[in-house]
Formats: C-alpha cells, structure tokens, sequence
C-alpha cells in the first residue's frame, strides 16, 4: 500500500480581475472569472512530485465550495490527482475559517488513513492563512507551513519552512500536513489525455450527512467571527525625502527631530 | 476504432457551431481551446451579422449580446473633416443585421451551449498537431500522445499555427493579413444611448471608417461599435503599408484614430477597460486546400472574412461553415465514412452558400480596399467638395458637377483615370 | 494613452516554464529594419542602444511579429496549459 496524499485547494476569484471600485473602495468580486488559488496550484504540485519519486501513491484533491468548484478539482486531477471530491452543502454557506477547517478535517477523517496533506499557504480572497494550520490543529497532528519544498525519507515527511532569516528544515512523523508558499514549485501542465480521462471519472460529491458532523457546528452558525465594522485606509502622504550615503548623521539627527527615533 | 468521431480544435463561433451541430446528430465530439476559460484569448471587432446561429442555438439573441444594430455609419477621415454616411432604419427589424457582441462573454457561452449538448469541452490545452497516418488526418497530437477520431475540424482562427505546423497552410503574405488593434471603453449606457442618438438601450450604432489622415501615409480602416456599456474602437492596419511606413507603431495608430476631432467626442469621458490586438485574415481563402483526408478547415484559419470598406464580417462567415463542415462529416457518416475519408463534400456543400460565393464574387478587393485613391485621394476630393458645397462665402453658387470636377483637377491623377477609378471600385462593391 | 498603460489592463497567466516565442539575436544584430519594434502590437520588441530586446510576458499573441519578421528570427509557437493573455471582453 503507497502513500495517501489529500490536497486542500479552495476556487478564488481571480486576484487579477478583482477590481476596487473608485467610489466605494470595496472589492467588486463579480466582475472576476473563478481560477485555483495560486498557491494551491503550488500545493498540487508539491503533492505530484512526491507521486513522481514513489508512483503508487494515491492523491486526492478536496476542497469545500459551490458545484461550479468541480473544474477547479477536474483540473487537478488532469495535472496527475488520482481522485477528486467535493464537499458542498447549503449548510457550509458563511463559513469562516473555523467550521471551514473543522468540515475539511472531518472530511480527511472520513477518508481515512492519509498520511500527509497539503494546502496552499493562504488564499487571495481572504489572506488569513488559518484553514491549513486549523486542519492540522483540529486532526491533532504535526504541522509545517509556509514550506518551500518537501519529501518523504526513511518513513519520516521532511519540509524546508521558508522564514525571514533563512530556511528551516522540520523532520514530522507521519500523518502530517503542509501549507505550501506561492511560487513555491512550477505547477506542471495537464494533457489533453488527462484532461479527458479526468472529465470521464468525473468527481465524488460529499455532503453534510457524509462527514457526520452538527448542521450547528458548520458555516454561518459554527463560525465565530463578528464583523464589527470596516472602513479604507487612506494613504499617507510621505514627505519623500532622500538622503545620501555619508548623511547618516544627518538622517539621524532629522529622525530624533521629529521624535521617530529616540537616543 | 477511433477514440471520437470528429475532434473540433478551437471553440469561437466556427468551431463551437460545428460541435453542436454534431452532438445534436449523436455524434461524438471533442472541442479543444487552448484558452482557459474558452473565449479569453478570441477578439473581433464586433458584430455578429445574420442570423445563421439560430441553426445551432436558436436562443442566441437571449444570450450575451449587447446591441442590436439599428445605424450603420460609414465615414472617411480627413486630417480635419469627417465626410459620413449614416443610415438608421426602423426597417432592421425585416431586415435582418447584426448585434454587438463582446467574444468573451459570447464565445464561452456559446462554447457550455455545446458542452450541454453533449460536446466533450476541454480548455487550456493547447493541441501541437494534427495527427497524420499515410496522409491522411487521424486525430490530434498533442503532449506527445495522439487522440483519434475519424475526422479532425480544425477552427484554430486567424493565427493558425497547428495548420501552419500540419503543413496544411502557408504562412499569410503582407497582403493576406491585417493587424487588428481594439480598445474597449466604458460609458453609461444612457450616455451611449443618448450620445449614438439611439432608439432605446438595446439598439446600436456601428461604424466603419476610412483612415486617410494617418501619419507617414500608413493605411488602416477603423471601426466603432456601441456595447451595452461600452464602445468598442479599433484599428485594422496594413500589414504592407505599415511595412513600408517602418517608423509608425502599431500601437500608436488606434490612440491617432480616437484623437480625431470628430471622433475624440464620442468616447469623451470614457474609461479604458482592455487593450487587444488579433490577426485578420485578408484577400480571401487562405488554405491550400479546405479539406483533405480527414480534414476540414474552417472560420477564420480557412480566411473567410469579408470587407469591401462599407461591410466586415468574419463571424457569420465562421458560423456558417462551421454548420457546413458538421453537415458534411454527417452525410459522410451516413454512408458508412473509414476515419481519414476525404471530405471533398465540404468544399461542396461550402460552394452552394454565401460564404464561398462572396468568397469568390469579391477576389482581389483587398486591392482596392487597400488602394491609395480609396485612402487618400477619394477622402480628399470628397472634404473640398463639402466645403464649397456647404460654405457660403457671398460667391454665386455652383453645379454639383462644377464643384466635384474642380475639386478632382487638383489631384494629379486625370479626371478620366479616377472617374473610372470610382466605377471600378462601385462595380467591385 | 500609453501602450504600458494599456498593457497594465490585461490579465495575464504568466507561463514561467515556457518562453512561447524566441528570438534569434545573431539574426536581429544584422537587422537593417527592425520592422518587428513597429508591429507588435504589444511593444514586446525594442531596441535599447541598438540591440534588440524581447519580452514574452506582454504578448498577446496575435502573431503579428512571426509574419513581420522577413529575416527568419522569430520562432513562434502557442502558449500552452491556458498560460498567456486572459482577456476580460475580447
């Protein structure tokens, strides 16, 4: 028996198409045509690679979303994901980041005896970077995020963490979860052939009553964010001003001036 | 056995129509874009003449159109004048002409119309061949396996690097090809209705136009189309002209059109909202040969479009052979077709319709389309002739004949040479 | 407008594995007219201090500059995987 691998990718608008609206300054998403979140086309791949070195292990990409999120897992499994499924119910709608990892970690759980998952860094549409980390906290189970590159050696799932000051190497035991940096990996290509073969298998479709959890616990009821209020930064005018090299006591001394910098 | 009966490369109008007109005969299709969604990499100016898509999506004017076309305009540009024909008529409503359309939203409906008919529609990849078997065409190469099918349509448009690659076409000449430039830019739609003189907010505006004050003598025809909320503006250039001129860019020839003092007010207050650019194919059919074993080539990588300077068309041209090349495969099928059968039928079949008929009537208008006296010497008689016409400057008033025969003696060519010039170019119309 | 404001508008997925076209610049250093920094509508051709400068990132690959160049340097092939220009409108 290979590896089972599960890739959790989400369908975001695409970031190129979002446009501010100069008026209101709120995100106008509708004008946006639905693509993978980028980093989690890093994360597929991420996965693929591992498939690559050891070619009987078994990948399914998962995500919890709208039916229209059938062409983003039909990609997936065009570019070399075994298995594709979704999990979608009225009940998830107003999910936060919250019931949204608890329904994907439920669903790991029913699929059973998967040894590493993978997920994108964070989306474009949200930015918060919780749903991997949330998954990995509500599974009970070794977490690196924000990885460059990882591999499996001698049993044990090993990832290089890209930090401020360098690269970090972790050494997780088995079963453990990834979140994968945009641009991390050069997302490979689908084939015709595949892309066939994918739309011939077609997805699986899982609902509320699949992953056995409270209707209570899942979307707008089980999510604990409040939104208070929101408003636009305005841009702060910056006074632009340049110093050359060999001003540093200059630069200093204007600094202190106006109270920025204390000696 | 072949993997698909007929495998459709490209899903814009020729290619999509084909499709659903095969899936609804129960056969089996692939439809291949290498765009993903389909329709984001197709452009055209803009107008959908006819009505031949009812034959595949009788639906068609509920979907995304934007305008119907109750004004057609023709006008010549000066350096300062602008000389129009604009003709309204409540009589578009017999008389068929066309709508606005804006090919990505159109395309990729057309293209899930022909997924929901049972067409296999797969985006984003980009098909490298067609797969050739004893000279005959057995399906498409593409990632370095084949797919097979008894017959391949191939609808790749205007810039047809797979036939190009398949040997099945030349590279177009300079005279072959035009360099199409387009801009949409957004207005409110009252503001478009208003400012066109519209009947309503569903009636549109198109507009061809003679560009004969562009710098260093480059030639380009230029159009306008209203959208809903939008107008889309371009340039078709040249390739010949713009070749010998070697210091204008391309780029630069729209922004000259839309600064035109009377064009400038029309887009007053508009926003850009996306730049583009597309091949378009001149002169007539530009494939060796339309069809061969297995084959059938059609749209715009076949070369049908049409422009005399008052009329361009491309899409109906597409649409229609499109429906003629699945007809085609379909009465082979019917007497028992071997994959790879010759589809001479489709040339045909093609014969019998408009567009192989405008194909062949107007051979070679592209040379006066193109001409110096259509561009320069026509526009420039027609704005001195105007001027003494329209001026009142206390002199006693002229024939028209007087004002026109002035107006033409002080161009070098004979008075005798451009009157045959206009009946010649009046005859080939 | 400006053609790198107009460009600025376009949605593109860049292809960073691939280069879809590819110029030859042995042939272009010869070049007696550079027509390809004319046509291209997409001003991914320039010369800087008369050397021949390409980019394939703006490319909107309508083709223009495979039939432009009459000296046999460019090397045109499609993007592939749904990579290049994404328009919104068309």
């Amino acid at each position: 028996m290979g590896l089972k691998i599960v890739v959790m990718i989400k369908q975001v608008p695409d970031s190129q198409e979002v446009v501010i609206d100069p008026v209101t300054f709120t995100l106008n998403r509708s004008a946006a045509r639905n693509v993978i979140n980028p980093a989690d086309e890093n994360a597929i791949e991420a996965a693929l690679r591992i498939k690559d070195k050891l070619p009987d292990t078994h990948i399914t990409v998962i995500t919890m979303g709208p039916p229209f999120a059938e062409t983003a897992l039909l990609d997936a499994m065009a570019r070399g994901v075994d298995d594709g499924l979704l999990v979608s119910d009225r009940a998830f709608a107003g999910a936060d980041t919250y019931p949204t990892g608890l329904t994907l970690a439920a669903t790991i759980t029913k699929i059973g005896d998967v040894d590493m998952i993978f997920a994108g860094e964070e989306s474009t549409d949200s930015s918060t970077g919780h749903v991997g980390p949330g998954v990995a906290e509500f599974l009970g189970i070794e977490q690196a995020s924000y990885t460059s590159n990882s591999w499996i050696e001698d049993g044990y799932v090993y990832a290089e963490r890209e930090l401020e000051d360098g690269i970090e190497t972790v050494k997780m035991k088995p079963p453990s979860l990834i979140t994968v940096v945009t641009n991390a990996n050069v997302p490979r290509n689908a084939t015709l052939r595949m892309k066939i073969d994918a739309i011939r298998k077609g997805i699986k479709t899982w609902t509320l009553a699949d992953i056995e959890l409270k209707p209570e616990w899942v979307g707008l009821k089980g999510s604990p964010t409040v939104v208070k209020s929101m408003r636009t930064m305005n841009e702060k005018k910056r006074e632009g001003k340049k110093f050359k090299a060999g001003e540093m006591d200059k630069f200093v001394d204007e600094l202190v001036s106006k109270g920025i910098l204390k000696l | 056995m072949s993997e698909f009966d007929v495998i459709v490369v490209g899903a814009g109008p020729a290619g999509a129509s084909a499709a659903i007109k095969l899936a609804s005969a129960k056969v089996n299709v692939l439809l291949v874009d290498r765009a993903d969604p389909p329709g984001s990499k197709n452009v055209s100016g803009g107008v959908l003449w006819g009505d031949s898509l009812t034959q595949v999506a009788p639906d068609w004017e509920k979907g995304p159109v934007e305008r119907y076309v109750e004004a057609k305009g023709v006008s010549f540009l000066t350096k300062d004048s602008r000389i129009s024909l604009d003709f309204r008529s409540k009589k578009f409503g017999e008389y068929k002409s066309g709508y606005t359309v804006l090919r990505t939203k159109f395309d990729a409906w057309l293209a899930k119309k022909a997924k929901d008919s049972g067409v296999m529609l797969v985006s984003g990849v980009t098909v490298d061949k067609i797969a050739m078997k004893d000279g005959k065409a057995v399906g498409v190469e593409q990632g370095g396996e084949t797919i097979t099918s008894d017959a391949v349509i191939l609808a790749e448009g205007a810039n047809s690097r797979i036939a190009y690659d398949s040997g099945l076409k030349r590279k177009p000449t300079d005279r072959n090809t035009a360099l199409g430039v387009k801009e949409i830019i957004k207005l409110p739609e009252k503001t478009i209705t208003e400012r066109f003189g519209l009947t309503s907010p569903k009636m549109g505006f198109a507009s061809e136009f003679v560009l004969g004050f562009l710098e260093g003598g480059v030639r380009a025809g230029g159009f306008l189309y209203t959208n809903k909320e939008s107008l889309s503006i371009g340039a078709v250039i040249s390739m010949a002209e713009l070749r010998k001129n070697n210091k204008t860019y391309s780029f630069n020839v729209i922004e000259q059109f839309k600064e035109h003092p009377f064009v400038a007010p029309l887009l007053e207050g508009g926003r850009v909202e996306e730049y583009s650019a597309h091949l378009v194919p001149e002169g007539g059919i530009s494939a060796d040969s339309l069809n061969g074993n297995g084959y059938m080539i059609a749209g715009d990588a076949a070369g049908f479009t049409f422009s005399n300077g008052l009329v361009l068309q491309g899409m109906n041209y597409a649409i229609v052979s499109g429906i003629v090349a699945a007809e085609s495969f379909l009465e082979k099928k019917e007497k028992g077709i071997q994959a790879g059968a010759n589809f001479a039928n489709y040339t045909e079949n093609l014969s019998k319709t408009f567009v192989m008929k405008d194909m062949m009537n107007f051979k070679g208008i592209d040379k006066l389309t193109w001409s110096k006296y259509v561009h320069q010497t026509l526009p420039s008689i027609a704005e001195e002739a105007m001027l003494n016409m329209f001026s009142e400057n206390g002199q006693p008033k002229k024939h028209l004949y007087k004002i026109l025969t002035k107006s033409m003696s002080s161009h070098e060519e004979s008075k005798l040479g451009m009157a045959m010039e206009l009946l010649k170019m009046l005859r080939r119309m | 407008m400006k053609i790198e404001e107009r460009l600025s508008l376009l949605n593109y997925k860049i292809d960073k594995s691939y280069e879809h076209i590819t110029v030859n610049p042995s042939i272009c250093e010869t070049c007696p007219d550079h027509f390809c920094t004319f046509a291209c509508p997409a001003k991914c051709y320039s010369l800087i201090d008369g050397t021949l400068n390409f980019k394939y990132e703006d490319c909107v690959e309508c083709g223009t500059c495979d039939l432009a160049c009459s000296h046999g340097s460019v090397a045109w092939t499609n993007t592939k995987g749904g990579h290049g220009v994404k328009y919104k409108f068309g």
